[in-house]
């Protein structure tokens, strides 16, 4: 049953198909055509598509939909654009964050390389042969590097060991990723070996035969090592990964083979897995990936802190995002995604997220052409003059001019904003390596964010307020519990005050050295924005001068007695010092750390609509096929909104949808329904217009007698309505069929929503 | 809080069931046969079943009309690369290809029709067909086999960005694509570049089809939750009707297509097998050396190993099926009553 479609439909041939194909297998719908719109979409060279000025009145309408339609393609690009940007991004974060250990690896590779060439290459006609050399057990070693993912969720690593190829493929060494898909019993050794051929050889030959990959190597020049890397072995079939195993290692002189392996448990897995025969061939090394929450950090820092794209996410958003990262399978993959997520509602529900296109191509002169986006300007002013950001802020002169100001504003607060979050990140960096088996509470990039852009905290002075219970700790410790920022804050007076709790050394550490280099990075972070940066500078001048005392100071030679008063005073210039930079990080807080979205005009690039995300992401992201299938049937009126079937909620009536009443009446039921009471209880609901029959009540045989004058449905309509819905629950896997031993009883599956 | 939820939900869960358990096996349990309801011919059933007024028809339209609105939003998705994966109540398969004929008009569109009766054979015919259609672009290779397809269409970025195929499976959990292998492939499909995935599921278990890799990192699902209400007509083509079990003419009729299949030679022993079960109706079935000596005569079978491929291939389809005569021989008799038998070979013919 095709629904009527629209006025606008295709031809009626595809009506036709619907119908003729119904049974098909499968067909082809329509072929390529070419574009309706001939919309050229190079980034840069787009050209002004229709003239605002000469739009006649008439055929406004048309207009607006030709400009919505515009409007829509140029959001479409711009997403392509920043979302482009987020995933290269990424992944050169995690290349990056993967460098130590690719770099360990290819070492490794070229290490065992060496020592399979100093066993010896084989002769001429040794290697013409169409099998193996074995001379002893030595020679049947197989290096393999087990890389410990840290990682139960596989997803995660899926890019790692791909990116792990690449790298090895660039330093020369002939690369194949198997995957645990290539190691099913089904197809046995065959079916890596054939993955094998396919990788190196590029094709695919029939039968898959080792030799054949021997002599393909004797061909290259055979100065390179062969890496085949199987990204998870725990779930390879054991049998046909230790065939595969045994197979190499007796070619392992013909073709110098190392292998990877992705262990996502821990270095028993292949013991686990592998008989001891095979287990005798490895010759394993340890590699280490790092962990979800260091990626996960790493991820936000470049993509959320630093300018990446110019699309930002709202506090509520980030909140939902970081529950949803630790409560989910706290798999990066499932964070990327929702973020995707929020970043394509974003584009396809924000107008003006078309600016994003050049707020994050343009640097500081942003000149704005909102014509160009596809929509008129009347339309857009009224839409940015309705954001509540800027209703807050009352501007009066809608011009292009204050625009761009607002966006350039925007854009230095931002700078601001963010150097301030990484000063704080520095901070807790250096704390963490301090104090990281003290304090066991590791701050994760992820909560400082979250914190560092709530607006409510902002806007009722919240830090202002915490500093203050700061200075004195006895008030309202629980106001400060939990704040991450200001717990830096506290760390830092907490280690200026505490002389008798540290080794005097270990304060001076920190007080010169490392204080030094807390504000070195600072000033790094701080470039580009002259009001913090001063300040940082002027910090930094300071410390350089009572560096340059204390040194002097040490490298006299002092007699003993006065020793301690050195150290006094050192002590009291460090605490001063410590003191400034507490300050100065207070000062930052309070003045520089505008949340994004206390900003005008933030709701362009900004998500916040973090209703819309928690219903798309428990939606969208993950389904509840299981939950709402059911609802659909038990509250079909809600969804069909029909006058018939909503006058009584709870009686079951014959208007009802036949599988809805069917399901309902299931819901009496055990777990094993009697066709025959099911089938007579849905025929007194069909047969009775105007009962007001409970579902609860079980049919009663006589009952049946007094619907006998209802008899305009035929006995045959309600058994194949019956038949029908029956299937249509077997469909959705709701009911299963009856067996051979209880060939009367249909089994309920679910139970409870 | 999360948590706690999550709890509670387990334990209304198991709740549920054992208090479900425990009504299903108290006294109460009925005992009443299904053979009690007088049911009807089977035929008149059929005709019945085919002709069930639809309820709601109005309101069922307007839901699925409703839909239309979020096909900008479908579009969109798509173009950022997710795959659309529609669940709810309700036969799906109007309302994705509607979608895909209005909606999808500017991108070329494979619509691949998933039911129970498909074989993965012809799937992989499908696969050729759509690469096929694949605009601009002339097949590079002679040898087709999966692997070189799903390279060819996980090409490197597309000229065009655009222009991509949609793939659409109605109802991708049915039970002709529920095994491991097939949705690897079509998680494979799905990843590649070229390819976008319109499918639907009707199953409430489905999720439990894909592991973290097909649905994060291949299939990219965007859930949607669309209850259409409209009758699984396709989708329960091939499922039996409740009450006409022993239906011969549904059994006749699936037996005719696997006979269809099979070798001209097969067929006239199967021929041979059901005229002497329609000629002798009280016997047990024929014995086995009975049917090779008759199908030698006419030169249909060449030995006995001949016969026996042919008797695995109909015991494999349950066309046959083997019985320890009286005299303790094994004989083959076919499980279709007279009258199915009549009709099978009738249309056999």
């Amino acid at each position: 049953m095709a629904p009527s479609l629209n006025d606008d439909s295709p031809p009626s041939t595809i009506d036709e198909a619907f119908t003729e194909n119904n049974l098909q297998p499968f067909f082809v719908l329509q072929k390529g055509s070419p574009r309706k719109s001939d919309r050229k979409s190079s980034g840069t060279g787009r050209t002004r598509r229709f003239d605002l000025s000469s739009a006649s009145p008439k055929n406004s309408a048309n207009i607006e939909d030709e400009k919505e339609d515009e409007n829509m393609n140029l959001r479409m690009e711009a997403f392509e654009f920043v979302w482009s940007k987020i995933e290269s991004t990424i992944k050169d974060v995690l290349r990056v964050m993967n460098t130590n250990v690719f770099s360990e690896i290819e070492t490794w590779v070229h290490q065992s390389f060496d020592t399979i060439r100093s066993l010896g290459t084989p002769e001429f006609p040794e290697a013409t042969q169409s099998f193996p050399i074995i001379t002893d057990a030595n020679s049947k070693r197989l290096f393999t590097g087990l890389v410990l993912t840290k990682n139960m969720e596989f997803v995660d690593d899926l890019l790692t060991f791909e990116e792990l190829g690449k790298h090895l493929k660039y330093q020369g060494c002939h690369v194949a990723n198997l995957s645990s898909l290539d190691f099913i019993a089904k197809n046995g050794v065959g079916g890596c070996l054939r993955s094998l051929l396919r990788q190196f050889l590029m094709s695919s030959l029939d039968p898959a035969d080792i030799s054949i990959l021997a002599s393909w190597y004797r061909e290259e020049n055979c100065n390179n090592p062969v890496v085949v890397i199987i990204d998870d072995i725990e779930r390879c079939c054991g049998s046909v990964l230790s065939d595969f195993i045994l197979m190499l290692s007796e070619w392992v002189i013909k073709i110098p083979v190392i292998l990877i392996m992705g262990v996502a448990t821990t270095l028993d897995a292949p013991r686990n897995i592998l008989p001891s025969n095979a287990l005798r061939c490895l010759c394993p090394f340890e590699f280490t990936l790092g962990t979800p929450a260091e990626r996960m950090d790493a991820v936000v820092e470049a993509v959320l802190v630093k300018p990446c794209s110019g699309f930002i996410i709202g506090h509520k958003v980030a909140v939902f995002m970081r529950n949803y990262f630790v409560s989910q399978d706290g798999t990066l993959t499932s964070f990327i995604r929702a973020l995707k997520i929020a970043c394509t509602q974003h584009f396809y529900t924000e107008p003006l997220s078309v600016i994003l296109l050049e707020f994050a191509s343009e640097e500081d002169n942003l000149v704005l052409e909102i014509e160009r986006h596809g929509l008129s300007p009347e339309v857009i002013w009224k839409h940015v003059f309705e954001f509540p950001s800027c209703q807050r802020v009352k501007l009066n002169k809608p011009t292009s001019e204050s625009l761009a100001h607002a966006f350039s504003e925007l854009k230095r607060l931002q700078n601001q904003w963010r150097a301030v979050v990484l000063v704080r990140l520095s901070l807790f960096l250096c704390f963490d390596c301090l104090y990281v088996t003290g304090k066991g509470e590791k701050v994760r990039l992820l909560d400082l964010f979250c914190e560092a852009i709530d607006p409510e905290s902002y806007n009722q002075g919240e830090f202002d307020t915490n500093m203050k219970a700061e200075k004195d700790p006895v008030l309202s410790s629980s106001q400060i519990k939990g704040h991450v920022i200001c717990k830096a804050v506290r760390l830092v007076r907490y280690v200026s005050n505490s002389h008798n709790a540290f080794h005097l050394s270990s304060i001076r550490d920190l007080s010169t050295a490392k204080l030094g280099n807390l504000l070195k990075i600072w000033e790094n972070l701080t470039v580009g924005i002259p009001e913090i940066d001063g300040k940082v500078k002027e910090l930094l001048s300071l410390l350089n001068v009572e560096d340059g005392k204390s040194s002097k100071k040490d490298l006299t030679v002092t007699p003993r007695r006065h020793t301690s008063r050195i150290q006094l005073n050192i002590e009291k210039d460090s605490k001063s010092l410590s003191d400034k930079a507490a300050n100065l990080i207070e000062c930052m807080v309070r003045d520089y750390m505008h949340p994004t979205e206390c900003i005008p005009f933030h709701e362009i690039f900004c998500f916040k609509d973090v209703d819309k995300l928690r219903l798309v992401s428990t939606e969208a992201l993950i389904g509840d096929p299981r939950r709402r299938i059911q609802v659909d049937l038990l509250e079909f009126q809600k969804l069909l909104c029909c006058r018939c079937c909503t006058s009584s909620s709870n009686a079951l009536l014959p208007s009802m949808h036949d599988t809805s009443i069917m399901y309902k009446l299931a819901q009496e039921h055990g777990d094993l329904i009697n066709l025959h009471d099911w089938y007579q209880s849905f025929k007194s609901i069909v047969l009775c217009p105007n009962s007001k029959r409970k579902p609860r009540q079980s049919p009663l045989p006589k009952k049946r007698k007094g619907i006998k004058e209802a008899e305009s449905q035929s006995e045959a309509s309600i058994q194949a309505q019956f038949c029908r819905a029956v299937t249509e629950l077997q469909i959705t896997g709701l009911l299963r069929m009856p067996s051979k031993r209880r060939p009367d009883f249909a089994q309920r599956v679910a139970f409870g929503l | 809080m999360d948590f706690n939820a999550a709890e509670e939900e387990e334990f209304g869960f198991s709740r549920n069931y054992f208090l479900a358990k425990e009504t299903g096996s108290s006294g109460k349990k009925s005992a009443r046969k299904l053979s009690d309801i007088n049911v009807v011919d089977e035929q008149e059933l059929r005709e019945a079943s085919a002709n069930i007024e639809p309820k709601h028809q109005n309101d069922v339209a307007d839901l699925i009309n409703s839909y239309k609105s979020l096909y900008p939003k479908w579009v969109f998705d798509l173009r950022c690369g997710f795959g659309l994966l529609m669940y709810g109540f309700g036969s799906k398969k109007s309302l994705i290809e509607d979608f895909a004929s209005t909606a999808l008009a500017e991108h070329s569109v494979v619509v691949i029709i998933a039911l129970a009766e498909i074989l993965w054979e012809q799937l992989k015919l499908n696969r050729k067909v759509s690469s096929r259609s694949l605009p601009k672009v002339q097949q590079p290779f002679s040898s087709r086999s999966m692997d070189d397809l799903l390279a060819f269409l996980d090409g490197p970025e597309m000229d065009e960005k655009d222009s991509f195929i949609c793939v659409v499976v109605n109802n991708i959990d049915g039970p002709g694509l529920r095994d491991t292998e097939t949705q690897q492939y079509l998680a494979r499909l799905a990843s590649c570049s070229y390819i976008r995935v319109v499918a639907s599921i009707d199953h409430v278990n489905a999720p439990l089809l894909w592991d973290k890799k097909m649905v994060h990192a291949q299939f990219n699902w965007y859930w949607y939750h669309v209850p259409t209400f409209a009758p699984y007509k396709v989708e329960g083509l091939f499922l039996p009707l409740i009450l006409a079990h022993g239906s011969s003419k549904q059994s006749a009729k699936t037996a005719l297509i696997v006979l269809q299949s099979l070798t001209p030679n097969a067929q006239s022993v199967f021929r041979i097998l059901a005229e002497y079960q329609l000629s002798h109706p009280d016997d047990e079935g024929m014995a086995i050396d009975d049917l090779y000596s008759i199908s030698r005569e006419r030169f249909l079978v060449s030995s006995q190993v001949t016969l026996n491929a042919h008797l695995t291939e109909f015991k494999d389809h349950e066309l046959v099926k083997t019985k320890r005569h009286s005299d303790g021989q094994d004989c083959l008799y076919i499980p279709l009553t007279k009258e199915g038998l009549e009709k099978l070979l009738s249309e056999m013919s």
